[in-house]
């Protein structure tokens, strides 16, 4: 909860925030608008009033309406972990600037923001998938994905009721269920 | 190109299909390319998928007497007559199997912790933990294996020359574990090769594991080890 | 000139369906590169070749597969292939409960697992807005700080594994052993603890635990010494380490490093002082920092952090207050709609995690950032012009575990 902070931030980047600061423990919260990730990043990292060196953590976030993509942020100059939500990104084709060109250690993240959500990260030069194998289809960790039939094949795919309908194929109790002594 | 591509008329041009380029004239010589004669998987039906699964739950199997199967696969009688000279090379592997670095999760460290000083592992002749999937004789499963990990796994399993045993350490390995809901994980090492022990635990003590690897090597010295006929692949049954 | 490559089947790899089932296997995808980095990546240069270590190689760090780029002896490139150990943990969390996701929380780093659950507890009380108690703090500073011994031994043994020394890691192991059947004896398990729990710890310190580490402190400190003179002093593992490896301050905070990893460059970040979390306000302990950023360092580094590790048990054990080991909490947690944000200091870097609460009694996104997943990345920026067998060292170094890369 650093006052100092939020007024910075206030007054920095009044305009380009789509929401009120929060604050809350020992977070500071901003959203900006996917278009000012680029802006937004590249002050508090070179601006020495704030000096975010450090991004502590670059998540995709799916609220089911929105996609979002969350990062956490430390500087010295601040008790508080800055969060930068780019909030807005649509659920169809969600896109946003990368932030590698000042942290190149984003690029993974991002790789598995991409792979878990499909958010398509712009000017990120490593795009492709990072945990699931390179032909995998769906994107696992959207609200979405129960889907059966775009899962992999593999040696080991097929029978798990995460990638199954909600009936399972082809059950009828009488068939599935045999008592003992029948 | 495959013939099938030319035939089929889908013929990618060269730059797409070919994913390396070599810039430059090199003046080595041309490599010396050996196609691979060396092992086939036995199973036709291995990398091609699972199998799809009509029942939720195995107790069906226990009271069906044709899908039952040993999962050992001992089925029927042994063919051959067994002599001493046999009964005696039994009790050599036993004493002296060589365990698969197939450390895949979590229960790697606890089989490294049984394969290391205090839970010593070389006492039963089980140090020397082979790199190479060729010069082993068993393939200790330890961790989760997921669907990407799969085809690797089973490509090792295929590797290692016969006779060999298949332990399957860990929750995640026996039947999947705390993973079982998840879209990555193979549920159980038995989806995708035989497995001769389970040894539940997560992880399980290495004591534990050593008291599954004695186990075995009841299992080798009694039961007269593995014969080539054996099919490599799921022993989840036909029709399960 | 072209190569046309055998097209191989590998199991990975797009299906293409062929009518020669397995030809060579070379590590170079059959399909054409999809981004910048893969063109790059997989175009050779004159006199270059690919070589695949695959996921199962004998180095102890789990299934990793990296594609090295050679010429001759020395990496050109590589490319870390991840995933074989992923098993959705972020999506498993979202169908359980609170008091369940602490649980998947665990296998993560599996060598450092309590340091794993911290965080997500951390998250979690924050958003209920829970205090936890005082004894309850140090007593997870206490076992969190005997899980980073244990930790920082199996590096140290894995160091010297892969490095070709089959002694040190049973020697380590004999270390891990110990504190991990003291570690037994408070939270009932040996490795994957499930011991901390939302607003404090599962149990009580019990007699056995502290005779038991009251027994180890006493010969801790001579039992490490002799452990490291077998290393430290050994000219063939100084030399080789020495210089390899080499990242400067500058290139470690744009790989965006924390952790043993960042301070051995020379930035004295530790979230433990930089962000209090816990009572660590109240002890007293030194951030080591070394300024090389080379492999020795880093070891040499978490050979450091092992004492101060014995310092912050001893002044816990002295200074642990009484009073409730947990806070009271209802059965049925439904934290308020929010969003919460936990750092702590790891073994390994920075662990911490990111909870979204929608007001239900499960988590609406659990994201677990992972120290390791991070500092795999600047393996490709530390290995250029290194021969092949410095690879694992420079991995080993960097301390990765793949249940955390890999989530």
């Amino acid at each position: 909860m650093d006052p100092v902070l939020r007024r910075r931030l206030e007054k920095r980047f009044g305009e380009r925030l789509t929401g009120p600061i929060r604050q809350r423990h020992d977070e500071t919260e901003i959203r900006v608008g996917a278009g000012d990730v680029i802006e937004v990043m590249r002050a508090l990292h070179d601006e020495p009033e704030f000096g975010f060196q450090l991004l502590a953590d670059l998540a995709g976030v799916d609220t089911g309406e929105v996609m979002q993509v969350v990062y956490h942020l430390w500087s010295a100059t601040t008790p508080d972990w800055l969060r930068v939500v780019a909030d807005g990104l649509s659920r169809e084709d969600p896109r946003v600037p990368s932030v590698t060109f000042l942290w190149k250690g984003a690029e993974w993240m991002e790789r598995e923001a991409y792979d878990m959500f499909g958010i398509t990260f712009e000017g990120n030069r490593d795009l492709r998938r990072i945990y699931m194998p390179p032909d995998y289809q769906s994107f696992p960790l959207r609200k979405d994905f129960y889907l059966p039939d775009d899962a992999a094949r593999s040696p080991g795919a097929g029978v798990r009721h995460m990638e199954q309908t909600h009936a399972p194929r082809n059950a009828t109790p009488a068939a599935t269920v045999r008592r003992a002594g029948s | 190109m495959s013939k099938r591509d030319r035939e089929s008329g889908a013929v990618p041009d060269e730059a797409a299909s070919s994913a390396i380029a070599v810039r430059g004239g090199s003046a080595l010589v041309e490599p010396i390319v050996v196609p691979n004669t060396l092992w086939r998987s036995t199973d036709p039906t291995a990398y091609q998928g699972g199998l799809d699964s009509d029942i939720t739950h195995l107790a069906a199997l226990e009271h069906d007497p044709e899908l039952r199967r040993d999962n050992a696969r001992w089925t029927g009688p042994l063919e051959v007559i067994p002599t001493k000279a046999d009964y005696v090379l039994d009790l050599i592997r036993m004493n002296s199997l060589w365990p698969l670095l197939s450390g895949l999760a979590c229960c790697a460290i606890e089989m490294m912790s049984a394969a290391t000083s205090r839970n010593d592992m070389d006492r039963w002749g089980m140090f020397p933990f082979r790199a190479s999937p060729r010069q082993a004789d068993v393939l200790i499963v330890a961790g989760t294996l997921t669907t990407k990990m799969a085809g690797p796994l089973v490509r090792l399993w295929e590797q290692m020359p016969e006779p060999k045993w298949c332990v399957a350490m860990g929750d995640c390995t026996c039947s999947g574990g705390r993973y079982k809901r998840s879209y990555s994980t193979v549920e159980g090492i038995d989806r995708v090769m035989p497995v001769d022990v389970y040894v539940p635990g997560c992880p399980p003590r290495p004591e534990g594991l050593i008291y599954g690897m004695m186990k075995l090597q009841q299992l080798v010295k009694d039961r007269r080890g593995h014969w080539p006929e054996r099919s490599i692949g799921p022993t989840v049954p036909d029709g399960v | 000139m072209t190569q046309t490559i055998p097209r191989h089947q590998s199991a990975d790899d797009p299906r293409v369906e062929l009518d020669e089932k397995i030809g060579v296997f070379e590590p170079i995808p059959p399909y054409p590169p999809r981004t910048e980095r893969e063109a790059e990546f997989y175009t050779l240069g004159d006199g270059e070749m690919f070589i695949n270590m695959g996921p199962q190689h004998p180095s102890t760090h789990g299934v990793l597969r990296v594609v090295l780029k050679l010429d001759g002896e020395k990496v050109v490139d590589l490319d870390p292939v991840l995933g074989y150990l992923h098993r959705g943990v972020e999506k498993l969390c979202e169908n359980a409960d609170y008091h369940q996701a602490i649980a998947y929380l665990d296998p993560l780093e599996y060598v450092s697992s309590l340091f794993c659950e911290w965080p997500g507890v951390m998250a979690f009380e924050k958003l209920l807005d829970v205090e936890v108690p005082r004894r309850a703090e140090y007593i997870r500073v206490l076992s969190t700080e005997l899980n980073r011994i244990a930790s920082h031994a199996l590096f140290m043994g894995w160091m010297a594994l892969d490095l070709g020394g089959l002694t040190p890691i049973l020697w380590s192991f004999i270390e891990r052993d110990e504190i991990v059947d003291m570690l037994a004896s408070l939270t009932g398990q040996r490795m994957l603890f499930n011991y901390f729990r939302i607003g404090g710890v599962n149990g009580d310190l019990n007699h056995e635990f502290l005779s038991r580490l009251g027994d180890w402190m006493g010969r801790a400190t001579t039992q490490i010494e002799s452990n490291l003179t077998l290393l430290n002093e050994n000219e063939i593992f100084v030399r080789r380490m020495r210089g390899l490896g080499k990242i400067d301050s500058a290139t470690a905070l744009r790989m965006c490093m924390t952790g043993p990893n960042l301070r051995a460059t020379g930035i004295p970040f530790d979230v433990r002082r930089a962000h209090p979390y816990s009572v660590f306000p109240e002890l007293d302990f030194d951030i080591p920092t070394r300024d090389e950023g080379d492999c020795l360092a880093r070891y040499l580094l978490r050979i450091d952090e092992i004492k101060q590790s014995l310092r912050i048990i001893d002044q816990c054990l002295n200074q642990m207050p009484d009073g409730p080991v947990m806070a009271k909490l209802p059965r049925l947690l439904r934290p308020r709609p929010g969003r919460a944000y936990a750092g702590i200091e790891g073994p390994r870097g920075q662990y911490a995690a990111y909870v979204i609460s929608d007001g239900t009694d499960q988590p609406f996104r659990m994201r677990i950032h992972d120290p390791s997943f991070i500092h795999l990345q600047s393996v490709g920026v530390m290995m250029p012009g290194n021969l092949i067998a410095d690879t694992m060292a420079v991995m080993a170094s960097l301390d990765p575990t793949k249940g955390g890369v890999d989530k």
